[in-house]
């Protein structure tokens, strides 16, 4: 994961020295810009100080391999839904809130109350029925 | 006696009966990458007609002196505000989107992509987000008219009263969060799901670039949902952020652009990777310069969020020389990718099938707009030309070269990987040429409108102005744009009705990236088997074992020494 660490830390190493130019060029007085790109750099940072931290505790990966074999990959994929209603329910209730805050409080309220069933169907979607594990 | 004795029967997969219903309820409930990226594309598609609609509503309205088509100036306002909205966060982002799905777990050998649940949230955010905005045309004072960038204070109470503009803010929120969720979903694929052997300087240049404009959109994005937010308050709450008062004119400026001009390369990049796809393919040769052309993507990617208050220049408040400098730093890494672009094609063999026309017509119109660019990034000329047709015509250079002809060339591309079936060559070159020369009759002449000095977004003009023939020929264009649409739909719906399958994994028969190494359309989680990937091209390994046998000469590391010494190149 070397190439991806440094990919999100090389954002750190430009956005924060741009940010203090940004600054003096506009002699500190115009606060937003210098604010967003130092802030864009500590999100570079935080992605790339995560990628490096979680490299250094895995083993090597067969995709970080120039060398690897098709083989090497096998094993447990992970959990990939087959279908799912929920993010229906989940984007429906969203579009309710947001309309909600448009129109009036009392949609607005409808719609977290759909938001919360189908935060809970979400979650627990896979603890029961035929796919459950 | 010879009584036919019933051969022994194998038992037969019957493939269950499908109904139209059935695919329904399978779409909307669907999990799987490449049906959520028809869904985006379709869905993309439709808003692209729609906002299309509404240009040829404004390219009416222009084409003569005198308020003809739209009832009064407010009417006008709503049009080239929906059209931008539309075309932007509701066409071309979804767009990204929607080729992102289909193409880029397939290209890194993954069976899906990270979190498939939440990629259909982020379809399904779009879409009611777009539902929410689109309202807006149906509430009693129209949709929001306040310009696509949404300057304060116009959009504040007392300018911009009623629901329609509520609508739109809060739609475009809800609409955005679906976008960085996708982004988030785009990161943490390519990330943690290549297959082995795929290291990050194998992928294909399409995967590099969703990954960083995965990246940009998780740095733009934030700060617009925040700004919408912000101004919803403003507007529903009576909150004070956005108050002229207290600098919230400028601060809405800072914030929007700090959005909007990674914006621009957001919907570029992705666009640049679909043509970086296609050209080795119709050039028959591997890509000329591939880590050049990721650095070149980094290199823009980092600067874009650097240039922002470039369309701020007329305010007077910005550095201008940072802002310019930096500007005119981004047309380095963009002429890398030119040049790059050119040298793959370069003593290669080239043909021309529609993939590659739509290319070319994006070489040369995206050209024409990055020029237009160096030009407005300098203060002196942008605060004369600022808020003309010359902005106009450069930014629909900018963004329907890349957008628009990037985005057929990838539809006839991938087709058959898409649906499992070819589109026809015939009509897909009617339709280059009519939309090739339909954009250039409509918006070439709008560079000479804005230097004489036609404003944008004005609804009218009087006939002494002087502006009528070059509005009435951008007219024209505009309708040969539209009919353009035409041979498109025509050409996908015979395609589909009666159009033979794909038989082979590689119908285009260069293929480079591991999409054409899986059947056409790929099975549900995309490979029986992957082949053994040791370059940045593996299907094209896998089809062509003679081009590593015969043609490659590997570089010899004393080369230059021998050169200097006078030996022969090739010892015996």
């Amino acid at each position: 994961m070397k190439v991806e660490t440094l990919l999100f830390s090389a954002g750190a190493l430009f956005f924060a020295p741009i940010g203090v130019i940004y600054g003096f060029v506009t002699s500190w007085h115009e606060p937003v810009g210098t604010a967003a790109l130092l802030l864009t750099a500590g999100l570079s940072l935080l992605i790339g100080l995560y990628l490096g931290f979680t490299s250094r505790h895995i083993d090597p990966r067969p995709e970080d391999d120039p060398e690897a074999e098709i083989h090497e990959g096998t094993g447990e994929q992970g959990h990939f839904s087959p279908y799912s209603w929920w993010p229906l329910v989940a984007g429906a209730a969203s579009g309710v809130v947001f309309a909600g805050l448009a129109v009036g409080w009392w949609l607005f309220l409808i719609g977290v109350g759909f938001s919360g069933l189908a935060l809970v169907g979400w979650t627990f979607e896979y603890y029961r029925g035929p796919h459950a594990h | 006696m010879t009584a036919a004795i019933p051969a022994p029967s194998t038992p037969v997969l019957v493939p269950p009966r499908t109904r139209k219903g059935r695919t329904v309820v399978r779409w909307l409930s669907s999990t799987d990458h490449k049906v959520i990226g028809h869904l985006y594309l379709i869905t993309a598609f439709a808003f692209f007609l729609v906002g299309g609609l509404l240009a040829l509503l404004i390219r009416a309205e222009l084409a003569s002196p005198g308020l003809e088509i739209v009832q009064n100036k407010q009417q006008y306002n709503q049009l080239f505000t929906m059209h931008g909205l539309i075309m932007l966060l509701l066409f071309a982002t979804p767009t990204f989107a929607g080729f992102a799905n289909e193409i880029m777990p397939l290209q890194i050998g993954a069976p899906d992509v990270a979190f498939p649940r939440l990629n259909m949230l982020s379809y399904w955010l779009f879409v009611f987000g777009g539902l929410v905005a689109a309202a807006s045309f149906l509430t009693a004072q129209g949709a929001a008219a306040f310009g696509w960038y949404m300057y304060a204070p116009l959009t504040n109470n007392m300018y911009s009263p009623g629901l329609g503009a509520d609508l739109g803010i809060f739609g475009l929120a809800l609409a955005g969060f679906g976008t960085i969720l996708g982004a988030v979903n785009f990161i943490t694929t390519i990330v943690t799901m290549r297959a082995p052997g795929m290291t990050m300087f194998r992928m294909p240049v399409f995967t590099w670039n969703v990954l960083i404009t995965s990246v940009l959109i998780l740095m733009a994005f934030p700060p617009l949902a925040a700004a919408l937010l912000a101004l919803g308050a403003d507007r529903k709450l009576g909150a004070q952020v956005f108050d002229p008062a207290n600098g919230g004119a400028i601060l809405w400026q800072h914030l929007f652009w700090f959005f909007g001009h990674p914006e621009v390369y957001i919907l570029a990049l992705p666009f640049f990777g679909i043509v970086t796809e296609i050209l080795p393919v119709f050039s028959r040769k591997p890509i000329f310069g591939y880590k050049g052309l990721v650095f070149a993507t980094i290199a823009i990617a980092g600067l874009s969020v650097t240039v922002w208050a470039h369309h701020m220049y007329t305010t007077g408040q910005v550095a201008l020389p940072f802002f310019a400098f930096m500007t005119m730093l981004i047309a380095v890494p963009t002429g890398v990718k030119f040049f790059n672009w050119i040298g793959t094609m370069w003593r290669g063999s080239l043909t021309f099938e529609t993939p590659m026309l739509w290319t070319l017509g994006f070489l040369t119109t995206f050209l024409f707009g990055g020029l237009t660019g160096v030009l407005l990034s300098s203060p002196a000329l942008d605060f004369q030309l600022s808020d003309s047709y010359f902005v106009v015509a450069h930014f629909h250079y900018v963004l329907f070269g890349t957008i628009v002809f990037a985005m057929f060339a990838g539809f006839y591309f991938w087709w058959p990987k898409f649906t499992g079936r070819m589109l026809d060559e015939r009509l897909g070159k009617v339709h280059f040429w009519l939309t090739f020369v339909g954009f250039h009759t409509t918006f070439l002449i709008q560079h000479w409108l804005g230097a004489q000095g036609f404003p944008r977004r004005y609804a009218d003009y009087l006939p002494q102005d002087g502006f009528t023939l070059y509005n009435r020929i951008s007219s024209v264009g505009a309708l040969i744009l539209a009919l353009s649409m035409l041979p498109f739909l025509w050409n996908v719906y015979r395609t589909w009705r009666s159009a033979p399958p794909v038989t082979e994994d590689d119908p285009w028969g260069h293929g480079c990236s591991l999409e054409w190494a899986t059947a056409s359309p790929p099975p549900r989680h995309n490979f029986t088997s992957l082949p053994r990937i040791r370059s940045e091209r593996p299907a094209f390994d896998l089809h062509h074992p003679e081009a590593a046998a015969t043609g490659a000469v590997a570089p010899s590391a004393d080369l230059l020494g021998r050169a200097l010494d006078g030996r022969p190149e090739r010892d015996a």
